[in-house]
């Protein structure tokens, strides 16, 4: 790619300009750059879902116009988007031959052969996914899966992954780098685009950082240290440390006892007599691989689903059958790691999706005041530094910008309690540390603080407490002190570990809360 | 506005000028080939609306009932709730306007009337609102509960216009004349054309205000687009399943209240007929915005009338007519719906 320029004149941004971008075949190549510098945009102009305004793309020699992803595709171009393109109520066969379905006879998908198909590339490659199940089913690293077989079904030789491991558990990203090694044995090319430098050195062969659109520099990943990555990508140093100091406990806020979701027809439950309390002052941190209970031990502090027994009190309260609704009045604030589905509307424009919790106190006489909320909306985009207009759409923002709007907005809130759901899947690392430094604050001010995050170095670095979910259990309840590390609650993570089940481990947790 | 906006706006309208165009040059292929003088049926088609000052008054008088009934599903749909009953409501809002009408024969007509057209709204939203009201309860299917409830409801007001109701001094299928106070005034004589037109026209701005400006009118945007969103928010989702569903049978029973006070002065038989289905293409085309409700509706007007005004001047028959009406309504619908779908889906991306 060269010289590739692309404006967008709804947001005002140049968000590549004048980008040379090279990739050898057999590489792993790393696209680094801070949130909002360009790198989503050049790979959409890549894979034809964007028309760069000036610049070149050539493959394999070739001069070549992808004019849409059926022709990158055709190219033999995959990619696998920040945010999933998946159709939830189809199964893992359909998504995977949607747009190139083995034809029966006429107009009819031959849907026994699609199955038959991508099985053999799932088995393959050596992935765990059903063909059969439907993707609403699989876990969020089964999604990414599913998005990979997709390519390998189309006979991808170039493969384009944007922020593939944000959204995923260690673990899963683990098996997802054993599964990118392997394509890369098979001669496949890579493009993979991560705000984690780790991830650069330990996986790439090349590195190139974005900048304001622009390509500030390309390495050999071997002739780079970590500390010269992050310089070049924000301009001065920065690594990520947090000052923590010590806390001090008042009343408790949060309190969950005995909390147990059931579902029907299953035997575990997802929730497994949950208790726990949060206190003035404290973070707690919980930890735990997906599918484990902690969507649920979010869904339930938020209000979106009932407990089917046990209570839950915020602030003293009881508010064990309230909504959403009631519960934000009563003094909730909430990062949801789902956050493109729930966090926020895309269609709909930064200013309305900034007001959504707090609209009531925009009114007069029943009518939303404009200059109120262009001035609310301003303040949010200026002080949490959004790259945004306010009256664009949610959607036309980047990845780690649409995360930092729904941030900003939870936060404004100013709650003596906030919940947050794995809050910088997606971030950069400048605004990591603005958003962990922002948790540190709330809790020195007094506020309660809830981080539920597969992210250890999170939960390590900004955690008093610690609790380990494994299979709807917390398993592990643990001071973060000095001796605590990744090892030890990985391991708990894995069931390897497992205080509840002696009654003297619990006793002694309890008694250390005391 | 920036580029890109203008730019999508452009290509939708000129979408939708192009399905106009293909559309009519099929009736005009249609009426050639089925007229012994085509010259005379496709000025008559095209042209005869502006003919007469008659012909063009009862044009705007036909849209001020497509207005309403566009408007209504324009708020429904921009809630993701969905009216299909739209012709039972308004059925139904012209019978309850003519019965209060009928049993007030007494009172002035700003009291009365304003009673029966709150009572035609009352029970347009009561029947609309009881589709919302099962899908907030028991998830049931709004489309296919509006539907069957309005596909009773027609049969029940056509008992009652036919049988109870059924004024026997007079041979046509239809209730008793509503009283002079009750009549609204025309100010287009010798056409039909009556002065709701600025109420109606006067709605669209409003329900355009509502929806952009109002507190309601931003949460029930913001369920229409995204529900998970909006709970997790803290808006009331359930209650904007029922809520916009009632304003969308409201408008529909004010549409049978102004056929009847406006227009005919007595609930015939199918008086509103047509009304709702049109308000869904009006709607569609409008892409639910309030105030594009306004040309749209005035669009399929014309196409009635010049349907009609062929088929008095020239040798265009009825179903000619109905037919060449049909084919445009197909396609432009389907270009709508289109639209409709893909934005949808892509926000379901
Ligand atoms: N469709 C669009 N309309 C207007 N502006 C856009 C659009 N798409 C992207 N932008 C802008 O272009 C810039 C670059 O966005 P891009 O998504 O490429 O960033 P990114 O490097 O992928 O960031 P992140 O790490 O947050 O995902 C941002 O400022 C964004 O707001
Ligand atoms: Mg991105």
């Amino acid at each position: 790619m060269e010289g590739i320029t692309k404006f967008f004149a709804a947001s005002g941004v140049l968000a590549n300009d004048a980008v040379d971008l090279v990739v050898e075949e057999g590489e792993i190549h790393a696209v680094i750059g801070e949130n909002g510098a360009g790198k989503s945009t050049l790979m959409k102009l890549l894979y034809g879902l964007e028309h760069a305004d000036a610049g070149e793309i050539t493959f394999r020699g070739e001069k070549v116009a992808i004019k849409d992803p059926f022709v990158a595709n055709r190219l033999g171009i995959g990619m696998v988007h920040q945010h999933f393109k998946l159709v939830s109520d189809f199964t893992v066969a359909e998504n995977v031959v949607l747009g190139s379905e083995p034809r029966a006879r006429g107009p009819f998908i031959d849907r026994r052969s699609a199955v038959r198909d991508v099985s053999k590339v799932i088995e393959e490659h050596g992935f765990s996914v059903d063909a059969k199940r439907k993707v609403q089913d699989l876990t969020v690293g089964q999604m990414q899966q599913v998005e990979i077989v997709k390519m390998l079904y189309r006979n991808a030789e170039l493969l384009i992954l944007d922020e593939p491991t944000s959204v995923l558990t260690e673990q899963e990203i683990e098996s997802l780098f054993n599964t990118l090694k392997n394509l890369l044995g098979r001669g496949k090319t890579i493009i993979l685009i991560t705000h984690k430098l780790e991830e650069v050195m330990q996986m790439s062969d090349r590195v190139t950082v974005m900048r304001d659109g622009k390509v500030v520099a390309v390495r050999d990943t071997k002739d780079v240290d970590k500390r010269e990555l992050s310089r070049l990508m924000v301009g001065r140093d920065i690594l990520l440390e947090v000052d923590r100091k010590p806390p001090t406990y008042g009343d408790p806020v949060l309190e969950l006892k005995d909390v147990t979701i059931r579902c029907r027809g299953q035997g575990r439950p997802l929730l497994d007599r949950i208790s726990f309390q949060v206190r003035s002052g404290e973070l707690v941190g919980i930890a735990g691989v997906g599918g484990n209970g902690l969507a649920e031990i979010e869904d339930v502090i938020g209000g979106l689903r009932r407990a089917t027994s046990g209570r839950i009190f915020l602030h003293g309260e009881d508010v064990t059958a309230l909504g959403p609704e009631p519960l934000r009045e009563v003094g909730l604030a909430y990062v949801p790691a789902d956050r493109l589905r729930r966090g926020a509307s895309l269609p709909t424009t930064v200013r309305e999706n900034c007001i959504v919790t707090k609209h009531h106190d925009f009114l007069r006489t029943g009518i939303l005041q404009k200059r109120g909320i262009r001035a609310f909306t301003e303040r949010l985009i200026e002080h949490f530094s959004i790259d945004a207009v306010e009256g664009m759409p949610a959607g036309n923002l980047s990845g780690g910008n649409i995360q930092k709007m729904i941030l900003a907005r939870e936060l404004a809130a100013e709650t003596d309690f906030i919940l947050f759901s794995e809050p910088t899947w997606g971030l950069d690392i400048a605004s990591s540390q603005f958003v962990y430094e922002k948790m540190l604050e709330l809790r020195q001010r007094g506020a309660g603080v809830l981080l539920i995050s597969s992210n250890l170095d999170e939960i390590l670095g900004l955690a008093d407490t610690v609790l380990i979910m494994y299979r709807g259990r917390i398993v592990g309840r643990l001071e973060n002190t000095e001796s605590l590390s990744k090892e030890i609650i990985g391991e708990y993570m894995l069931g390897l570990r497992d205080d509840s089940q002696s009654p003297s481990a619990v006793a002694s947790a309890e008694g250390s809360r005391g | 506005m920036d580029r890109k906006r203008i730019a999508g706006l452009l290509s939708s309208t000129t979408g939708l000028a192009l399905t106009v165009g293909i559309a009519f040059v099929i009736v005009i292929i249609l009426i050639f080939v089925l007229s012994k003088e085509p010259g005379r049926a496709i000025y008559y088609f095209f042209v005869g609306p502006f003919t007469k000052s008659y012909y063009f008054g009862n044009m705007l008088n036909q849209s001020i009932g497509l207005i309403f009934t566009g408007l209504g599903i324009a708020v429904a749909f921009r809630s993701s709730t969905f009216n299909l009953g739209g012709e039972g409501q308004a059925y139904a809002g012209a019978m309850a306007a003519t019965v209060i009408c009928l049993s007030l024969p007494s009172l002035t007509g700003i009291v009365g009337g304003t009673a029966a057209i709150l009572g035609a709204i009352a029970t347009g939203a009561f029947l609309a609102g009881l589709s919302g009201f099962f899908r907030m309860r028991w998830g049931t299917d709004q489309l296919i509960s509006s539907f069957l409830i309005s596909a009773a409801v027609i049969l029940i007001v056509n008992y009652l216009v036919t049988g109870p109701l059924d004024d026997p001094t007079n041979s046509m299928l239809t209730t008793a004349r509503i009283g002079q106070q009750y009549q609204f005034l025309r100010i287009f004589k010798p056409s039909k054309l009556d002065i709701s037109i600025v109420f109606a026209v006067a709605a669209a701005i409003a329900t355009y205000f509502f929806m952009q400006r109002s507190h309601w009118g931003y949460e029930m945007r913001m369920c229409g687009i995204n529900r998970e969103f909006s709970r997790y928010a803290g808006i009331n989702v359930a209650k904007y399943l029922m809520v916009p569903m009632a304003i969308s049978g409201g408008f529909h029973g004010l549409a049978g209240a102004v056929a009847v006070m406006g227009t005919h002065y007595r609930c015939l038989k199918g008086v509103t007929a047509g009304l709702g289905w049109n308000g869904i293409a009006v709607a569609l085309i409008a892409k639910n915005n309030p105030v594009a409700v306004i040309p749209a509706a005035l669009f399929f007007a014309y196409l009635d009338a010049g349907a009609r005004a062929a088929m008095l001047h020239a040798d265009v028959t009825f179903e000619l007519a109905k037919i060449a009406q049909a084919v445009i309504f197909f396609l432009v619908t389907a270009q709508a719906l289109y639209g409709f779908f893909t934005t949808r889906k892509r926000v379901a991306a």
